[in-house]
């Protein structure tokens, strides 16, 4: 195999150029952005939608979509909030929070192989259901929760960000489930076809409710990050979230139609967001022109890999009319 | 001769009948237990004044409805609608206020919607893009623009003619709703009983077939997002006359119940199945449940859990419906 093959088949090669690329240019706006505690800023702004796009991964190579992410994170920080000031006690509130956001992602899942409604629709259901109850859950209250939880967002261990090393953790975890386990190699089977994995027994029930389940514990575990930074439970936590972290999977190279996909873009993709924040911050830019630049690059990352995918589709026809040339 | 074929057993009977007409139309039944529950439960809910504001508040709705209907019947969804809304009804809101012309300021909705329409439509039916991504992307940019221009607020200085229309009356309705009715009625015609409304339909249920049956895929497809994005802009202006300014984040929150209502329904997200009719009905379970829990008094956040559990199980209904078939 030529590098240029070998170089074609990792697929979050192409938002690592491009982050790399934002990375000089944001060096050559500011000279301060090179500086150490400012890269750790930016992983640990990309912390929170990092950790639920590793999640997100695995539900869109099965070819699923998970919408109600930024409502589970409602929830999770509602109940935990609560808890706290209920009870006071620590040990519950984490045990609650992350149990709660692994059943209601793992729920989505049941949803979508018992009753066979598209995951987007399921999930858009659970959506308005997961924030209706989070919402009753407090009465609408803005809750603070204790000081020391700030430890999560802010503190330090080993002199490294809490968050980073949040992220670190279920990177690695991502990275082994997807590429070493059995899970990851039928998540991506069922994506290709799950007619297919049907037909060969895999147990595609199973997996897609753990790949739903993975997307709900993420989200928990982002949740209790963004509450400890922000400093307690406010109503528009998680509006929108959804679709930055889908955002971030897209760029960083899983195809929405499912089958392949990559753990490590889907990071990197969630950098390459928190860089283009960063650089309009940078330039002094109208708050309201971050939307317009990512929905831009957005669609500039998609027309890109549509034209790299047809070229290699003709590459590939064009190889076989030459070998079919060759042997007539 | 045989006698069984002169009887015609392939003669609907009227039990048949009323079967076909549930399966076309899930939403129907619905519609029937949550009116007798709410008039029952509510002496408000029946009256003029209710069903009036009701009408009024789901105009715009309504409209991104009918665009989604018919994007879903190609297979395909746009999540720009919601925000295609905002971004029409400030730029006509910014341009209004400036001409103090209310026919530039409807020129520019339409404008701004079908522009929208367009891009979305070029990029999923020339280039071939998925709908999900893309739409996303134009969602996002749609919506900086609303906010970009409008700093964020609500634009002042709408022209007092479009204020006034606000009250006009014509055959007892607000005209705002007759507007929306001769829209729906127009599409519902376009898309029942015309050769375009055959094309859309076959693209959506299987999609090689139209292509080798002669049709222009791309050009359909892109047809479909350009009424979408114009009759966003319409439900853009709708939103002025409604509200009286332009507001910048006004159709960002219907997006969910714009799909809901669609869903619920009975037009199917894979395309191919599904009519304007089923929407209007999908659209009304919707309006008649947010009005009538909001006379009972029930708080917001318990009503966003009912509506989740309807979508699911109205889907969930059509689903089972059109399976038996």
């Amino acid at each position: 195999m030529s590098l240029k093959h070998r170089l074609s088949a990792v697929n979050w090669l192409p938002i690592a150029a491009a982050t790399l690329v934002a990375c000089i240019l944001l060096s050559l706006l500011s000279s301060s952005f090179m500086s150490y505690t400012n890269l750790q800023s930016v992983l640990v702004q990309a912390s929170v939608t990092a950790i639920m796009a590793i999640g997100m991964t695995f539900i869109i190579v099965t070819a699923g979509i998970d919408i109600s992410v930024g409502a589970i994170l409602f929830f999770t920080s509602s109940l935990f909030a609560k808890l706290m000031m209920d009870t006071g006690s620590y040990a519950l509130a984490f045990a609650c929070a992350l149990l709660c956001a692994t059943v209601l992602g793992a729920l989505n899942g049941v949803l979508i192989i018992k009753y066979k409604i598209t995951p987007l629709i399921t999930t858009l259901a659970t959506y308005t259901m997961y924030r209706g109850m989070a919402i009753h859950l407090t009465g609408a209250q803005n809750i603070p929760v204790p000081r020391e939880m700030g430890f999560l967002g802010n503190g330090k261990l080993l002199s490294i960000p809490v968050p980073i090393l949040l992220l670190a953790v279920v990177l690695a975890v991502g990275l082994y489930l997807f590429n070493a386990t059995r899970f990851g190699l039928y998540a991506r089977a069922i994506g290709n076809s799950a007619q297919s994995a049907r037909e060969s027994n895999l147990p595609v029930n199973k997996v897609t409710v753990f790949a739903y389940a993975l997307g709900g514990i993420t989200t928990g575990i982002a949740a209790l990050i963004l509450l400890a930074r922000v400093g307690g439970l406010q109503s528009g936590i998680g509006i929108g979230i959804e679709f930055t972290v889908i955002a971030a999977v897209v760029l960083g190279g899983t195809k929405l139609s499912g089958g392949d996909g990559t753990i490590v873009g889907s990071v990197i993709g969630a950098i390459f967001l928190v860089l283009i924040d960063n650089g309009l911050n940078l330039m002094n830019a109208s708050p309201y022109v971050y939307d317009i630049v990512k929905g831009s690059v957005l669609l500039i990352a998609v027309v890109i890999d549509k034209v790299s995918v047809t070229r290699q589709q003709q590459h590939l026809l064009n190889q076989r009319a030459a070998r079919i040339r060759a042997t007539g | 001769m045989d006698r069984a074929l002169t009887q015609n057993p392939q003669a609907p009977t009227e039990k048949a009948r009323w079967h076909s007409w549930i399966k076309q139309y899930p939403a129907a039944p619905i519609i029937v237990v949550l009116l007798v529950a709410f008039s029952t439960l509510s002496p408000y809910f029946l009256t003029a004044g209710n069903i009036e504001s009701v009408l009024i508040a789901n105009s715009v709705i309504m409209l991104g409805a009918i665009g989604m209907t018919m994007v879903f019947l190609t297979g395909g969804i746009d999540l720009s609608i919601s925000t295609v809304i905002s971004a029409s009804a400030v730029i006509a809101g910014i341009v209004m206020a400036q001409t103090d012309s209310i026919s530039l300021g409807i020129a520019t909705a339409l404008v701004t919607g079908l522009a929208f329409g367009a891009l979305n439509g070029f990029l999923i039916g020339y280039c071939k893009l998925n709908p999900f991504i893309t739409t996303m992307g134009t969602q996002l940019v749609a919506r900086g623009i609303a906010f970009l221009l409008s700093q964020g607020i609500a634009v002042k200085g709408t022209p007092l003619g479009l204020m006034d229309f606000s009250f006009v009356v014509v055959l007892g309705l607000p005209a705002v709703s007759i507007i929306t009715l001769v829209i729906t009625a127009l599409f519902i015609v376009l898309l029942g009983y015309t050769s375009w409304g055959r094309e859309v339909l076959l693209l959506g249920s299987n999609r090689s077939a139209a292509r080798y049956s002669g049709i222009n895929t791309a050009r359909t497809e892109l047809s479909v997002y350009l009424l979408a994005g114009g009759l966003a802009g319409v439900a853009g202006l709708i939103s002025i006359i409604n509200l009286g300014n332009a507001i910048p984040g006004v159709g960002d929150t219907l997006l969910l119940i714009i799909i809901g209502g669609v869903v619920l329904g009975g037009t199917s997200m894979t395309g191919g199945e599904g009519s304007v009719l089923r929407t209007v009905l999908g659209v009304a379970i919707l309006a008649i449940l947010t009005s009538g829990l909001n006379l009972l008094g029930i708080p917001f956040y318990d009503q966003l859990i009912i509506q989740g559990v309807l979508i699911f199980v109205g889907n969930g209904l059509a689903q089972h419906l059109s399976r038996r078939r």
